[in-house]
């Protein structure tokens, strides 16, 4: 509590006064002679009470009127969060602007940043001379505080949306640790946003409140510049089939449009650039849309020639918020991948499964198989060159050579893809052997049995890059309807061997192991059983399709295509891996906006990493000439969330902050008064008044009742 | 209501300073309002024969000496049993007392006597004066001559209520100085201890004496009207409480009911009327309270 007139609280001295009153003037009452007494005695002592009860109650009321009228002189206030001293004490205050894509909504001809940035400026003003001020925006940087008013003006009229903002209890974490820095007793926390509800994740809560509860002489308020009510059409992210795949497969792009507001109708359009550098429409589909929903969208592109492709999908015609209108891709094309099958050619094992797996007839003969599949005898392995292989897969591999596991062992060493599907055929002691466990992951232990039926490939979760396509499918994938009868138990796992898939008993179905550059797969059941005789599994037989998109991904896995990633996010670091054929010391970048700047690549590995991706778009990385180099792309896109425009409702703005005391304010009379409640508090003095007025009222009415004349 | 009626009334008989015409008022107005004369029926005797005289009532002409003598003579009658009554009036200072300066508790009891000794005397029955505070004061012998009506009034028109008072103690000594069994009539404000006051009244009825007792108080303390803080001091003791009147009120008249009714009770148990009066009531309560008693001895 505060007092404007503090002085005048010496006023409260004047209770005394009644008490003084009560004591050496006390008012005598009426004189009256009366020959009834005696009949008065006998009740008397309780009306004696009565008279000392009111004695003291008037007295009572006339010191709270005398001390409440002191009180209200000295016009005091009541502060809601913690501040201290008056308003024109310095304050250390931070001015954090969201400046996320979505702030660029366009409302009353401003975009909500503009509108902030106004408020900020506005707000400037209003701040005590002697503040520390800081400007925060959401880009990740450390906080500072300006140096003075201008520099702080100056920044806010700087501020433009970053592309990868960070979440607003990440930024306001930044702003306790910049105030909690400061001496001036009085903190206050400035956040100018459109409250969207991307922008506060529900799991920063408790760090959020744990930081401010830090900070006990803080004061938040949120200036809430977003639009009430929105209105826009925005594109969701792009889902492409691959980023990097063959030349005979088509490039499949799927997206959804969603609506914020009421029904409307859309077109959606695809475009490619050409070699030449120009846009090749490719697609156009027109969406209808219900309010506040969303439409899937699903485009086909064949016929790309090997190389980098890059294009965007966008909404056609305008809205509010331009920023989510259009989404970038950049995609590598490729001449199939090759497969060398090696066939142990033994009675039990048919190696035609796995070319069957890898490149069905139909898929070879209209030419879109992303593998093109050789198959040898494994006893001409020896003899057989592995480098024009993307992989080399021994299906159920009788006792190899040292000098085949040598091969096998340079082979991946320099960076190619060997899978081991174990079965009938393995001998412990050979593959046991050192050579051999150069590139398995763990010593053969015994054959495991499971004649019930009940053993399975049963993926914990979806997380590698090998059960990535499954994610779609949630939990509805079929694999406990294929057994797995007989499989290789292993021993210890080599060091860098991780499990990708286990079987539903726990042990490991499908392992992987990284050898120098390259990789190593192993299942431990075959996939070259026939269902009759005495099958280790019905994995290819039975109602194979999980199994079919399991080992086309191993596959694509094994040959580097998974890892090739040609789209990101604002702000991650892109990392390109040019072919060790066609590398070159230093690159051209290009970035959407025309903006070129040179890239080293990394001396060891040769890779490409760019980090300044805070610009949407395509970007291109150029070496070597225009004709003889090498061109290579990536595309960045903002993240869905920067441009999410559905807001927190009071709930949940309630439960992000939970017991640290916060101020929502939409306008400028909003935040003033917001504002000096906190500093100067919510002046008492008609409340006292009246209260004064209350206590003068009883006083006249008891008074009088009591000293009738 | 008739000229005569409205001497009834105590604030109207205050202004007239004159005891015996007070007296004459209150009486005149009171036979008026009875519409009937009081003297009917009683129980009287043959005693004399005089002349008629213009303004007697033709009904006493005795018609048998008329025709034997061609004169009117009206026949004159003496009550066969006379009442001999005492106006026993209390001195003490708190009879003095008027809380609305009008009629004191006193002025009031002394017109209301006045009253009662000239319609007794008018109908022939000796009437006496007892006076007393601490012990009796002063005593006039009960006559039935008119002019011992005039004593009377001059005596009772100079007492004064002043000092202290043993109500008790002088009943009793009432009763011991009474012969013959008599009316008595006390008029007090009884405020002292009512045991041994109610004893002395046991006492009195005890020695075949019949007992009114008019009960007078001050309209105020019947009402109690006062509000606020107020000091009360009692004119005999001195002794003063301080009290808030509003939240006593009801309280007081509730002690008050009761002080009234533990005289009533025991005066109905032994026979004694009990009239309580306070000096705003009117007098003929207390006149046909003596009328119904007399008749009740006729």
């Amino acid at each position: 509590m505060t007092f404007v007139n503090s002085l005048l609280l010496a006023g409260t001295a004047l209770v005394a006064v009644p008490i003084v009153l009560h004591l050496i003037m006390r008012r005598k009452p009426r004189h009256l002679e009366f020959p009834a007494l005696r009949l008065v005695q006998e009740r008397h002592e309780t009306n004696r009470r009565q008279i000392r009860l009111r004695h003291l109650l008037l007295l009572a009321l006339r010191m709270a009127a005398i001390a409440l009228l002191a009180l209200a002189l000295a016009r005091p206030s009541m502060k809601f969060s913690g501040s201290l001293g008056l308003r024109e004490e310095p304050v250390a205050a931070a001015l954090v602007f969201d400046a996320a894509p979505r702030m660029e909504y366009r409302q009353a001809n401003e975009t909500r940043l503009e509108a902030a940035g106004k408020l900020g400026e506005w707000l400037l003003r209003q701040l005590p001379s002697e503040s520390r001020i800081a400007v925060l925006d959401t880009r990740l940087a450390p906080a500072a505080f300006q140096i003075d008013r201008s520099a702080a003006s100056q920044r806010i009229e700087q501020l433009a949306p970053v592309a990868n903002s960070q979440s607003l209890p990440a930024v306001l974490d930044e702003a306790f640790r910049l105030l909690g820095q400061s001496e001036l007793a009085r903190k206050e926390v400035y956040l100018l946003t459109d409250l969207a509800r991307a922008a506060w994740p529900a799991e920063a809560a408790a760090r959020l409140q744990r930081r401010a509860a830090e900070l006990p002489e803080l004061s938040i308020y949120l200036i809430d510049v977003g639009a009430a009510d929105p209105s826009n059409y925005s594109l969701g992210e792009l889902r492409l089939s691959a980023q990097l795949f063959s030349s005979r497969s088509p490039l499949r792009i799927q997206t959804d449009v969603l609506r914020t507001g009421p029904a409307g109708r859309r077109e959606v359009e695809l475009l490619l650039l050409d070699e030449a550098g120009k846009l090749q429409k490719r697609g156009q589909q027109s969406v209808e849309l219900e309010a506040d929903g969303s439409a899937g969208l699903d485009f086909q592109v064949s016929g790309l020639g090997e190389g980098t492709h890059q294009g965007y999908v966008r909404l056609l015609g305008q809205d509010a918020l331009a920023a989510d209108d259009v989404r970038y891709f950049s995609v590598e094309v490729r001449a199939p991948w090759r497969i060398l099958v090696v066939d142990p050619k033994t009675p039990h094992t048919h190696a035609d499964f796995l070319p069957q797996l890898l490149a069905p007839e139909s898929w070879r003969k209209s030419g879109l198989s992303r593998f093109e599949c050789e198959t040898i005898v494994q006893s001409d392995l020896t003899k057989t060159e592995l480098d024009p292989y993307a992989a080399v897969c021994l299906v159920d591999p009788k006792p190899l050579s040292p000098a085949e596991w040598d091969k096998l062992a340079q082979y991946v060493s320099a960076g190619g893809g060997l899978a081991v599907f174990l079965g009938r055929n393995a001998p412990i002691a050979s593959f046991n052997a050192a050579d051999a466990q150069r590139l398995l992951p763990g010593p053969l232990v015994r054959q495991a049995r499971a004649t019930q039926g009940d053993v399975y490939l049963a993926p914990r979760d979806l997380q590698h890059p090998v059960l990535s396509a499954f994610r779609s499918f949630g939990g509805s994938i079929p694999w406990s309807d294929v057994p797995v009868y007989r499989y290789w138990e292993l021993g210890t796992l080599a060091e860098g061997t991780g499990v990708v898939v286990p079987f539903s008993d726990g042990r490991p179905a499908l392992l992987e192991r990284t050898v120098g550059d390259g990789r190593v797969i192993v299942m431990t059941t075959p996939v070259s059983d026939l269902a009759r005789g005495e099958p280790w599994n019905l994995l290819p037989v039975l109602d194979p399709w999980p199994f079919l998109i399991l080992t086309n991904q191993t596959m694509l896995y094994l040959v580097g295509s998974t890892n090739q990633q040609l789209n990101y996010y604002a702000g991650q670091t892109a990392t390109i891996v040019p072919d060790p054929s066609t590398r070159y010391r230093s690159y051209l970048v290009t970035a959407p906006s025309g903006m070129t700047f040179p890239l080293s690549a990394d001396p060891k590995q040769g890779r490409l990493m760019v980090t300044s991706t805070d610009e949407p778009g395509n970007y291109r990385i150029q070496a070597g000439g225009r004709t003889a180099g090498v061109d290579h792309g990536f595309s960045v896109n903002l993240a869905a969330r920067q441009t999410e425009l559905e807001r927190l409702t009071q709930e949940e703005l309630a439960e992000r902050f939970g017991p640290i005391p916060y101020r929502v304010a939409r306008s400028r009379g909003q935040i003033e008064r917001d504002v000096s409640m906190a500093r100067v508090g919510r002046e008492l003095f008609p409340l006292l008044i009246l209260l004064v007025a209350l206590a003068l009222a009883a006083e006249h009415v008891l008074a009088n009742r009591f000293y009738r004349e | 209501m008739s000229t005569a009626e409205k001497y009834l009334k105590p604030e109207v008989i205050q202004q007239i300073s004159r005891l015996d015409l007070r007296a004459q008022f209150i009486v005149k107005g009171f036979l008026q309002g009875l519409h009937a004369s009081p003297f009917q029926g009683f129980s009287v005797e043959f005693s004399e024969h005089r002349k008629y005289t213009p303004g007697d009532d033709p009904k006493d002409i005795d018609w048998l000496v008329y025709a034997k003598t061609d004169k009117y003579y009206v026949k004159k009658f003496e009550a066969e049993t006379n009442i001999t009554g005492y106006l026993v009036m209390d001195l003490s200072r708190s009879m003095g007392y008027t809380y609305r300066q009008e009629l004191t508790k006193f002025d009031y009891a002394i017109c209301l006597a006045a009253a009662l000794a000239w319609l007794m005397i008018h109908q022939q029955d000796p009437v006496g004066l007892l006076t007393f505070d601490e012990k009796i004061r002063n005593s006039l012998s009960p006559k039935t001559k008119r002019r011992h009506l005039g004593d009377l009034l001059s005596l009772l028109a100079n007492l004064k209520p002043e000092g202290n008072t043993d109500v008790a103690q002088s009943l009793i000594q009432v009763a011991a100085m009474l012969r013959h069994a008599s009316l008595v009539m006390i008029f007090s404000d009884l405020l002292v201890e009512p045991e041994p006051v109610l004893e002395a009244l046991h006492r009195l009825r005890h020695g075949g004496h019949d007992v009114i007792l008019f009960h007078i108080l001050d309209e105020a303390e019947t009402q109690f009207p006062f509000a606020g803080l107020v000091e009360l001091e009692e004119p005999e003791s001195h002794r003063t409480l301080a009290l808030d009147a509003d939240g006593f009120r009801r309280d007081y008249l509730g002690e008050l009911e009761s002080f009234r009714q533990t005289y009533r009770r025991e005066c109905f148990q032994s026979g004694i009327d009990y009239v309580p009066l306070d000096t705003s009531m009117q007098f003929d309560k207390a006149l046909t309270e003596y009328l119904a008693s007399r008749s009740a001895r006729g």
